[in-house]
């Protein structure tokens, strides 16, 4: 029972760093339609970004802000270059642009900061707990005190102030927002650079999670928060937060705890074309 | 013939809780030009698209030359003889005008696999869809690229691909709207003309001028429900009719 | 012509069957497959194992070849008629995931270790090997591009430009979305079938993740930069892709970063393909042939 309890909620804290990553991309499929596969780049960034300013400072406030900075900034050089200009053409212009966006990116991370694996050894100002039997690290204390306060951040950016109803009404038909007044462009621009900002957290936390940082490390979230979007819901952000927690549970407790001998990797997929299957729209998704 | 070329019987059509068509029936003749009118929004388009195979209607019988056809597929009904023009014109933008035609010549070959391989840039097949395109007018543009074409062009280029079909049904989905003066004069003239040619047609029309000189008879739908139907004359004066069309702040243009 | 461009060449004019076959499905049809590699894989497995296990030749196994990753095609085409381009395109990403899963796991396909000692394809007495390969792929492209021709001039492939530039108008002239969809969809997944049994007795051993999504990407990028819809735009975005990591090799480690910035610019500033409409390339074609556009 107590591993049973550990592993949840170590799968709870995986599923939280996986719905920060899939927030962006599910942000940017809402307005935009594209598949941001590069948006994995960005998460990598993020997180090589944080490690040299902690290396530099060894202050983890400073750490973050530089990485979220430089992701909004990546963000957004990646929209306004590759994006924007090629809108009207069929999905798959972007699509194979995102491609090629995601592998230049990673190839400069390996070129400036070598293949090898890096450490990220920061301690995160956060308590840990010890809970009839259960030790909670620090670092699990941080991810869902962080993880929890970004998303409460975001719905209520996105719900309760105007930019939020500029981005919904964007999202939901581009044209008729542009003629209420809205400046589309801006408001697809700053949907990019806070999804990527958030993929910059989400960067640096698995870096310290896992105390590993090396080039590839977006390989593997590129194409699982694909699944992710679409059991979630395609256009729908509380679904691929769910399925993203879901899917961390799911993992943690299918694999590690009860054993069963399939690539971990492999869950995303299953639920993906058993959702396609039996429920395209997802679990909040809305039919067509 | 006795037996009406189309008949609808207590045609339905419900999405949801929404009954866009409530038993809706009537009948098309050979050889007329019936019109279906009514106010925005009364079910003339999704009446089309039942006949035409888009929808599968709720419930109720479509008979049309005898056969029943009602949930047949657009592709089907195709082949049985109806061809039909869209409200928003929907032509194949990066085929040229003249391959945008040829395309409807290939009815015959569709449905089967041998014939399906032959080639279609023969001569015999480009001089018919050339003879059609000039029908309508537009062989003067047979080599440019459809999605080019202005809006009257483009409605000139629906009725010539419905032609190709060689239909013995036509559905013009307000082939008038959108049209200048001038090319409304043209449009009726080409209607009128298909009518001779043998095919009997079945149109929605928003303008009143149009529907009353150009259709035989006239059916008039509201909310789903046949109100009408009658001759030219009869409906002008008819006072539910009237009453529709008045209470919704008067859509008829008489222009 | 050394022996190492003798071998790019062939694996450019293997690359250039199966970008062909994808150009059928997405260029002609206007349908989304973004797992294409994956009918490469069933292809190049059909006839490994058909050749090995099954003690087949070559020529004796490939119209087996083609009938198994046709009929797979069908059934995997038929999920895209029931689903919208958004799904489809994450459908097919997944399908190509699945196949090489299970070509990785099932014990049956040689699992991790994949499958080796593929034979060499005998001709007239002779096993095919060096030239003599690539001339024997190049026919194989040659047919390949003669038959795409034909299907461009078929009434078959006019119904499918046609589903292409709107489904609803076609339908409404007698083209069925369903027999025509399949139709592209198994003649292009043939093709790919075809360029993977070539693929595996050139490499004479193959493994699952030869056929992942990064090589359906590839192949994706080879049609769009070619010319998606165009003859030769396949063959054209083959040759491109297959020689510039060749032309890169000494640069090594900036190696995939000039690949892939290169790809990057290239689609962003020719999104319709080399040979596309409006593509530089064709308007200087154009006005150094006088103005004719």
């Amino acid at each position: 029972m107590q591993l049973f309890l550990e592993q949840m909620l170590n799968g709870i804290a995986i599923g939280a760093i996986y719905a920060m990553i899939t927030l962006g991309l599910a942000l940017v499929y809402g307005i935009l339609r594209i598949l941001h596969v590069a948006h994995a780049a960005v998460y990598t960034v993020g997180a090589y970004v944080g490690l040299a300013v902690f290396a530099a400072t060894q202050n983890i406030l400073l750490s973050a802000a530089g990485a979220m900075v430089s992701c909004a900034g990546l963000g957004f050089l990646i929209e306004r270059f590759v994006y924007y200009p090629l809108l009207k053409y069929p999905p798959y212009v972007p699509l194979i642009g995102s491609i090629a966006c995601l592998l230049a990116i990673e190839e400069i991370c390996r070129l400036a900061a070598g293949p090898y694996i890096l450490s990220f050894p920061a301690r995160l100002p956060f308590p840990s707990f010890t809970v009839g039997g259960i030790v909670i690290s620090s670092t699990l204390t941080a991810v869902y005190c962080i993880s929890a306060g970004v998303l409460a951040l975001l719905w209520f950016i996105t719900t309760r102030t105007e930019l939020g109803l500029a981005m919904r009404a964007t999202s939901q038909d581009m044209a008729i927002a542009s003629a209420m007044g809205i400046n589309s462009h801006r408001i697809i621009s700053l949907t990019f650079m806070i999804g990527s900002a958030v993929a910059a957290i989400a960067g640096i936390l698995v870096g310290i999670y896992y105390n590993q940082v090396y080039p590839s490390m977006g390989a593997v979230p590129a194409y699982k928060t694909l699944a992710l979007i679409v059991v979630g819901g395609l256009g729908s952000v509380p679904g691929a937060v769910l399925a993203s927690i879901l899917l961390g549970v799911g993992e943690t407790l299918l694999i590690g705890y009860a054993g069963i001998p399939l690539p971990r990797d492999a869950l995303a997929f299953i639920a993906m074309i058993a959702v396609l299957l039996w429920r395209p729209q997802g679990l909040l998704g809305s039919r067509g | 013939m006795d037996e009406p070329l189309l008949s609808l019987r207590e045609i339905s059509m419900h999405f949801g809780g929404l009954k866009a068509l409530d038993r809706v029936s009537f009948d098309l003749h050979e050889g007329e030009i019936l019109g279906l009118i009514g106010p925005n929004g009364a079910g003339k388009t999704t009446c089309f698209n039942t006949v035409s195979g888009v929808y599968r209607p709720t419930s109720g019988e479509i008979r049309f030359r005898g056969k029943r056809t009602d949930g047949l597929p657009p592709h089907r009904m195709a082949a049985l003889g109806i061809g039909r023009t869209f409200q928003i014109v929907r032509p194949f933008p990066n085929l040229t005008v003249l391959e945008n035609v040829i395309v409807a010549s290939g009815l015959t070959c569709y449905g089967r696999l041998i014939p399906s391989c032959r080639s279609w840039k023969g001569r015999k097949t480009r001089e018919e869809a050339s003879e059609i395109l000039a029908r309508v007018g537009l062989e003067s543009q047979a080599g440019q690229k459809a999605g080019l074409l202005p809006l009257g062009n483009l409605r000139r280029l629906e009725l010539a691909r419905a032609l190709a079909l060689k239909p013995h049904l036509l559905l013009l989905d307000e082939s008038f709207s959108g049209l200048r003066h001038e090319e409304i004069a043209q449009q009726e003239e080409l209607v009128r003309k298909t009518r001779e040619s043998g095919i009997s047609i079945l149109l929605i029309e928003h303008n009143m001028r149009v529907a009353m000189g150009l259709c035989d008879r006239l059916v008039v739908l509201d909310h789903g429900r046949k109100l009408a139907e009658g001759k030219p004359e009869a409906i002008r004066n008819n006072p539910e009719v009237i009453r529709a069309y008045l209470g919704r702040g008067g859509s008829a243009n008489a222009s | 012509m050394s022996e190492y461009t003798i071998t790019i060449g062939t694996l450019i004019a293997i690359q250039a069957i199966v970008a062909c076959g994808l150009n059928v499905i997405v260029g002609y049809a206007g349908q989304i497959s973004l797992g294409h590699a994956a009918f490469f894989g069933i292809g190049a497995y059909a006839s490994a194992l058909l050749t090995t296990a099954g003690g087949l030749s070559f020529w004796t196994a490939l119209p087996v070849v083609l009938g198994i990753t046709g009929l797979v095609g069908l059934f995997l085409g038929l999920p895209s008629l029931r689903l919208r381009e958004d799904f489809l395109a994450i459908t097919t990403i997944g399908i190509n995931f699945i196949v090489v899963s299970i070509f990785q796991y099932v014990p049956f396909f040689g699992g991790a270790l994949g499958i080796g000692g593929i034979p060499r394809i005998v001709l007239f007495g002779e096993r095919i090997r060096g030239v003599s390969f690539f001339l024997l792929s190049a026919g194989f492209l040659a047919a390949t591009l003669a038959i795409c021709w034909l299907f461009t001039r078929s009434w078959s492939g006019l119904a499918c430009f046609a589903l292409r530039e709107d489904e609803t108008a076609a339908s409404s002239m007698g083209v069925s979305p369903v027999r025509f969809k399949l139709t592209a969809f198994i003649l292009g997944t043939a093709m790919a079938g075809l360029g993977g049994a070539l693929y595996a007795h050139f490499m004479r051993f193959i493994s699952a993740t030869d056929f992942g999504f990064p090589m359906s990407v590839m192949i994706l990028s080879m049609v769009v930069l070619g010319g998606m819809g165009t003859l030769w735009g396949p063959v054209l975005g083959a040759l491109v892709l297959g020689i510039l990591p060749e032309v890169f090799r000494p640069l090594t480690d900036y190696r995939m970063f000039l690949y892939a910035a290169l790809l990057l610019l290239m689609i962003r500033f020719q999104p319709g393909g080399l040979l596309g409409e409006n593509s530089l390339a064709r308007r200087t074609f154009s006005r150094l042939k006088g103005g004719k556009s």
